[in-house]
């Protein structure tokens, strides 16, 4: 257990809590935003990858929402994020979404303790321990662009239309459905830019990019069939037997 | 290597035949397969029709390099043997080439077919590095230099 | 329904052999509806990485019957569609067929791609072979006819990415299945095959052990646009296979599986993928064929056999896979196997390719219970010998691997073959229901200064998003001579023909030039465009902005901009030079000359008589039947001699065909359409005759063999003469021994003779019929009983036929000692040397060409095969085309073959021939070179360059100058830039307009540079 209290970073709704009354601890530090709606994954996985133990986005408990529908597609932007968040190694738990009525008895300072605390217990943060810091910053380079991804950023954006209304052909596409395929999307734009990252440094065989990641040498194969289809990889040249693969430059 | 050759941009003309070599860069195209717009395609129907004139003429109007491409050797001409004429009128050029005074790597022959995107880009990526390295067509740099006071 | 019959034929499968039937029954003058259930066409070949033998690239020659296809005016291509019902009877059918929805508005459609680029969702991608993923909007291949996108509905999810992307309004997800009615006078089925599903040979471990594929998967991984870009990988760890073995018959001639035939083409392209893999992998490869029998059986296919393992050091291993295990430590396959010899082996191997066997597609007895044809046992369509075409219900036909397993060139054979014979039943319909477009007269513009219009395309985003397309607009009304520039959202599509048009008449432009895509798939269709704005076809050109510019310089917009300027500047400098230009004709002769007698003569001679043409039918002989005279039974059963007979008398009385016995063709000469021949009658007279094409059907001979003691002892004879001698009732031995490849697969002769396997086999079944207790021993090197004959080699196995292999080094010894006939032969299994004394030995002899070949191969100017067979024009595509126009060959001529073949490829000869003979004037492309005879010097260089024979030496005014034969030049060039005096030009792509094109994609780079 570490002795330190973890580093809290919480984007807060402008229109969540009033200001004059919040109890913040020293450990957690605030930053304003309009609505969580706003809130890009991506920024979540930088302020991670800048140190941060634990992130809060604290937001209005629906219906209400000064921008209509923000939190709710906060919660879907959330939803991914933790798919992400595993796939890097930080862990789920980090990331915490809030979302209180403006009725709520319990002030800010109460839910910041509570996370704190469970941040606390997780123990250090993964980034920390100097033999994973490199690996997990990597995962956190592919998390951010598997989240800036246009496939994941129109998954997302449709979610609520394709799930709760209907799509282009009148259905309906379940909740579990779409979850399933949200996370087998994540999942690939995950690795392929992990795949990208590590054959941008230095061009990789199948069978080393597989054991860094540690998934089997054929998903990554078919991965890299999918990504030169996209041109964001290319053969660099064979050494004996195997191929190496290099991340085109221009992307 | 001086400024001026750091900033290089090899101009290379690029004469396709229409069956298999043009084909094939179209594929590259369909596939995405990027690479550097250093090249100017003319499409002719058959790589036997290339005149060694058109190379010279090519030169002489200051490319740097010249890429002639048809279909593989042996069979594979949709005129039964054009490429091999290519082949021949290729070779005989080079010869001449080195008279001039011009390196034989300028000039570049290559056979690509309909399915061969991926090779059409690598040949023009190799060919604007390889050109690189050799510098701007010394035919230009005379004709520059002469025209200096 | 329309009263009487048809001028319409409906094609059902879009593979080679469906594309081949449509191509030759629209080219005659009849409409053609082709349906197939797959979104575009090109079947099974477009998978294909080479072909065998030639190792010719399959896209690279499919690609151009595919575009053919896509854009005949005769040719309607119903995609995605499957046949419903069928009413009506011969000459007058309806069919009704579903077209199933795409998703995506066909006429809206341009094939750009973007939809495909943005859709979130990735589906396996079949065409692939699962191998790789695609997006769920998709065309199946980037050369795919059709090039119009379509949703995967199973895999799509309805998030209307495709829809805002498109800006061709395109994707309409409401799109629902409709059905439509054709009327059509007759039938061609090909629906082509599928691979057999290699899982269901459970104890080869495929889908369980990753590095175990099928061949057409091994196909896409060879392939340079496959999913491994032509590296040969593991699919299990993308490492480069050091040792793979292919396994043949995988769900061939397997008792077990019920499928007792031969699949026909597996042998070979398994040596053609052997090679092919050798050639792709840099390092060293060593690659194990593990087979039962070799069977190149076909035209020069030893000969590549012989090289895959002298030049290429394949490995071939005579034996039966027993099962095939994984090291999961490795992912490296242990194949148990037994040799020759019977012994066990375990074989470690890095990969396993399982050369997988052809199969009626699944829906297909669904297909023949709709058109009520009956199939046989395997599913295959039933069809006899004699009528190799015909289905069992009249006016439909078939063609391809559904009739047969077969290759590709006999299923092309085939196609045309059932394009005769659907044809010749609406021979009256011809030209009835096909559109002739009316133009306006065309503008003389040769005294005016060049006036260019520029149309430069957006293509929606997929140029406009890269390339500043208006900023090249402007730079382009700024280039000399052009008078106009505008850019278009879609310059292809039809209201913007309709915008280049009126631009025509607003701006008196004489000149156009379009900026856009390929030429190689667009340039028709804005030809097509300026000529109906009365402009000659020829006076436009095109610029590639987008597949060589915009989409391969996607991350250098500003560079790309200027490389689309050079590129317009280069096309508008030869715009500027343009000639127009004449599609020469050249009248038809609507009369066919046949040469050769025999049953594919005859065949031939038929067909194109039921079509309508005069024919002249010119034997040797005194009496007509060739070949087929000498046999007497066949494996099948059905009696040839009876056939024989009919066909003569069909012939005879035919009052189109005209038929010289005792005759010979003495000269040929003249072009396609336009020939004229002597020939020399049986009352030695000389007869003329003008006609316009010429068949081919001269036949081969059997091989008199100097081997084992043949003309020496009485007892040695050839299959035919003991088939003779069964026919006469004079057979009586009680011990025979049939020797395979006498004459054949040797120094002299390398290839197989194809037909023996099956004679030995029909003969030894003959013999065990007269008297079961008769021994029969067939020593052999492979049995060669491909496809349907299969079942007969079994069956004379099973009533006791014992068939012995033998290797070159090992030949049987006959020998006659003191007067008993003995032969010795080393018995593999026995491993020992084992003598008979039979009371007769029968030598397989191999079917050898005609001697007469090499000078009717002079006469007509074609060439011969080093064994001395024709040569045709293109071994895949065109079977029983020459070279040179007009000319075709069919039978054994081409190479040998059972009657079946022969009969298939007469009447394709006779399709072939009928796509000249049916028009009044052939039409030629206007790309053609013409000679300037004040400058040509006579030389003959051209002459002897030219690969089609289309220049010929005249003499004018005491001066012998070089004449171009336009209906035979195919517009290659070679000729113009060989000339040392620059007489000899090709029009459209003249030194002129190239230079000017060179001068001006250089000077403004200098420019811009400085």
């Amino acid at each position: 257990m570490e002795s330190n209290p973890p580093k809290i970073v919480c984007f807060m709704c402008n229109w969540a809590f009033c200001e004059e009354e919040m109890h913040v601890p020293y450990n957690v530090n605030i930053v304003r935003v309009m609505c969580v709606g706003r809130m890009d994954p991506a920024l979540v996985l930088e302020t991670f990858a800048n140190g941060a133990d634990g992130v809060m986005l604290a937001g209005c408990k629906p219906p209400d929402c000064h921008f209509v529908d923000g939190n709710l597609h906060s919660e879907r932007a959330v939803k991914m994020l933790k798919k992400l968040l595993v796939l890097t190694g930080l862990g789920a738990e980090r990331v915490k979404l809030l979302l209180v009525s403006p009725m709520e008895d319990k002030g800010f300072g109460y839910y910041a303790k509570e996370f704190s605390e469970e941040i606390w217990n997780l123990g250090d943060c993964p980034l920390k321990k100097a033999e994973l810091a490199s690996t997990i910053k990597a995962n956190i380079d592919a998390a951010k662009n598997a989240a800036s991804a246009f496939r994941l950023r129109v998954l997302l954006g449709r979610e609520e239309e394709l799930t709760e209304f209907m799509n282009a052909y009148g259905e309906k596409i379940s909740e579990e459905e779409f979850d399933a395929l949200l996370d087998e999307i994540v999942e690939a734009e995950f690795i392929r830019y992990k795949i990208y990252h590590l054959t941008k440094a230095k061009p990789c065989s199948v069978k080393e990019l597989a054991e860094t990641m540690g998934i089997k040498p054929s998903a990554v194969l078919r991965h890299i069939t999918n990504m030169r289809r996209k041109g964001m990889i290319a053969l660099d040249r064979v050494e004996g037997y195997t191929p190496l693969y290099k991340a085109l430059e221009v992307r | 290597m001086s400024e001026a050759q750091k900033d290089f941009e090899p101009k290379i003309v690029g004469f396709l035949c229409n069956w298999c070599a043009y084909a094939g860069a179209d594929l590259a195209g369909v596939s995405r397969i990027q690479y550097p717009p250093n090249i100017r395609i003319i499409r002719v129907m058959c790589s036997g029709r290339i005149d060694p004139a058109f190379i010279l003429e090519a030169l002489k109007n200051g490319a740097d390099g010249v890429l002639v491409a048809g279909c593989h050797l042996p069979s594979d001409c949709h005129y039964l043997s054009g490429n091999f004429k290519a082949l021949r009128r290729v070779m005989l050029l080079k010869k001449v080439l080195k008279e001039l005074g011009i390196e034989p790597e300028r000039v570049r022959l290559e056979w690509v077919s309909a399915s061969e995107g991926d090779k059409f880009a690598a040949v023009v990526r190799d060919m604007v590095e390889q050109i690189k390295k050799l510098g701007p067509n010394p035919l230009k740099m005379e004709e520059t230099e002469g025209k200096q006071p | 329904m329309a009263e009487g019959k048809v001028g319409a034929v409906l094609v059902v499968g879009g593979g080679v052999a469906g594309i081949q039937a449509a191509l030759d029954l629209a080219d005659s003058g009849f409409k053609v509806y082709m349906v197939d259930q797959s979104p575009s066409i090109g079947g099974v070949m477009a998978q294909l990485d080479k072909t065998f033998p030639t190792n010719d690239c399959s896209m690279c020659i499919l690609a151009p019957k595919l575009v053919a296809a896509g854009r005949h005016p005769n040719i309607s291509l119903i995609t995605n569609s499957e046949v419903l019902g069928l009413s009506g009877e011969v000459g007058n059918f309806e069919v009704k067929v579903r077209k199933r929805s795409r998703y995506i508005n066909e006429e809206k459609c341009n094939g750009c791609g973007l939809c495909a680029q943005k859709c979130p969702v990735e589906a396996i991608d079949t065409y692939n072979k699962g191998l790789t993923d695609r997006s769920a909007v998709y065309v199946e291949f980037p050369q795919a006819v059709p090039l119009k996108f379509k949703i995967d509905r199973e895999k799509c999810i309805g998030c209307r990415t495709c829809q805002e992307v498109c800006k061709a309004n395109a994707v309409e997800y409401d799109q629902k299945d409709s059905e439509i009615v054709l009327n059509v006078g007759s039938i061609i089925l090909a629906p082509g095959f599928e691979p057999f599903d290699a899982r269901l040979k459970s104890e080869y471990g495929y889908g369980r052990y990753q590095n175990v594929v099928t061949s057409i998967e091994f196909e896409r991984i060879l392939s340079a646009s496959g999913p491994y870009a032509g590296i040969v990988l593991r699919p299990s760890d993308g490492e480069i296979p050091r040792k793979i073995a292919f396994v043949q018959c995988v769900g061939s001639r397997d008792a077990q599986l019920g499928n007792n035939y031969c699949s026909a083409a597996c042998c070979m392209y398994s040596i053609k993928e052997a090679i092919i893999a050798k050639e792709h992998v840099p390092t060293k490869l060593d690659c194990t064929i593990l087979y039962m029998d070799i069977r190149a059986y076909g035209k020069e296919f030893d000969a590549y056999y012989k090289r895959a393992q002298e030049e290429y050091g394949i490995r071939f291993v005579r034996s039966r896979v027993a099962s095939i295990t994984e090291d999961p430590a490795t992912g490296n396959l242990l194949v148990h196997y037994v040799g020759e010899d019977e012994t066990p082996r375990i074989e470690e191997f890095d990969m396993v390719v399982l050369s997988t066997g052809m199969q009626p597609p699944k829906n297909v007895e669904k297909l023949a219970e709709t058109l009520g044809i009956k199939l046989n046992k395997y599913r295959f369509c039933q069809t006899n010998i004699f009528t190799p075409l015909e289905t069992s219900k009249p006016g439909v036909y078939v063609c391809g691997a559904f009739s047969s397993p077969k290759d590709i060139p006999e299923s092309v054979a085939q196609a045309s073959a059932a394009a005769a014979k659907a044809m010749a039943i609406i021979a009256p319909e011809r030209g009835k229901l096909i559109s002739v477009k009316e133009y306006p007269t065309e503008k003389d513009v040769s005294q005016e200064e060049p006036r260019i219009g520029v149309f430069i395309c957006h293509c929606g985003i997929n140029i406009g998003g890269i390339v500043n397309v208006p900023e090249v607009v402007e730079y382009a009304k700024k280039l000399p001579n052009v008078v106009y520039a505008e850019d278009n959202l879609y310059t292809c599509s039809d209201d913007t023909q309709k915008r280049i048009r009126e631009k025509i008449e607003e701006y008196k432009l004489n000149r156009v030039v379009v900026a856009s895509c390929t030429p190689r798939t667009h340039e028709p269709l804005f030809r097509e465009t300026v000529r109906e704005a009365g402009l000659n076809s020829y006076l436009f050109e095109m610029a590639n902005i987008r597949d060589q510019c915009s989409w391969v310089h996607m991350h250098e917009p500003k560079e790309a901009t200027e490389k689309a300027k050079d590129l317009v500047r280069s096309v508008v400098a030869k715009a500027r030079l343009l000639k127009p230009l004449k599609n020469p004709t050249v009248n038809v002769t609507p009369v066919g000359l046949v040469i050769g007698g025999g049953v594919s003569g005859m065949t031939a001679a038929l067909e194109l008589a039921n079509q309508g043409f005069e024919v002249h039918l010119v034997e040797r002989e005194k009496e007509l039947g060739g070949h087929l005279r000498k046999i007497y039974y066949l494996l099948e059963g059905e009696d040839p001699q009876k056939h024989l007979q009919r066909l003569v008398k069909a012939v005879m009385k035919n009052n189109r065909i005209h038929v010289y016995l005792g005759a010979e063709v003495t000269e040929v000469s003249g072009f396609v359409g336009n020939f004229k021949a002597k020939i020399r009658l049986s009352n030695g007279e000389e007869k003329q005759i003008e006609h316009g094409i010429v068949i081919v059907a001269t036949g081969a001979v059997e091989y008199k063999p100097k081997e084992y003691l043949y003309g020496e002892d009485p007892r040695v004879v050839t299959q035919h003469e003991l088939e003779e001698k069964i026919a006469k009732g004079e057979f009586n031995a009680e011990k025979v021994v049939m020797i395979q490849c006498v004459g054949a697969r040797n120094e002299e002769r390398p290839n197989c003779a194809r037909i023996c396997c099956g004679q030995a086999i029909k003969n030894a079944l003959k013999i065990k019929e007269l008297n079961p207790d008769t021994e029969v021993y067939v020593l052999y090197k492979d049995v060669r009983s491909y496809g349907f004959k299969e079942e007969y080699y079994r069956e004379a196995a099973a009533k006791g036929v014992l068939f012995i292999n033998y290797s070159d080094e090992r030949k049987p010894k006959v020998k006659n000692e003191g007067g008993k006939l003995k032969v010795a032969f080393w018995e593999p299994v026995l491993k020992q040397e084992v003598q008979m004394e039979p009371d007769l030995i029968v030598l397989s002899a191999a079917t050898i060409p005609n001697p007469d070949n090499k000078h009717i191969a002079e006469m007509l100017k074609v060439p011969l095969t080093k064994d001395g067979f024709f040569l045709e024009a293109h071994m895949k595509l065109r079977p029983v085309d020459f070279q040179t126009d007009g000319v075709f060959l069919c039978g054994m001529a081409h190479s040998p073959k059972f009657i079946e073949e022969s009969i298939s490829q007469a009447c394709a000869a006779a399709a072939r021939a009928a796509t000249i003979l049916s028009k009044k004037a052939l039409e030629m492309e206007g790309i053609v070179a013409s000679v300037d005879e004040d400058l040509c010097s006579g030389c003959r260089i051209c002459e002897y360059l030219c690969p089609y024979g289309a220049i010929e030496m005249l003499e004018k005014e005491g001066k012998t100058v070089a004449h171009v034969i336009e209906a035979l030049c195919k517009g290659c060039g070679v000729c113009g830039t060989a000339c040392p005096t620059k007489a000899i030009t090709l029009g459209h792509f003249t030194n002129e307009e190239i230079l000017a094109q060179v001068r001006a994609i250089l000077k403004e780079m200098e420019v811009a540079t400085a």
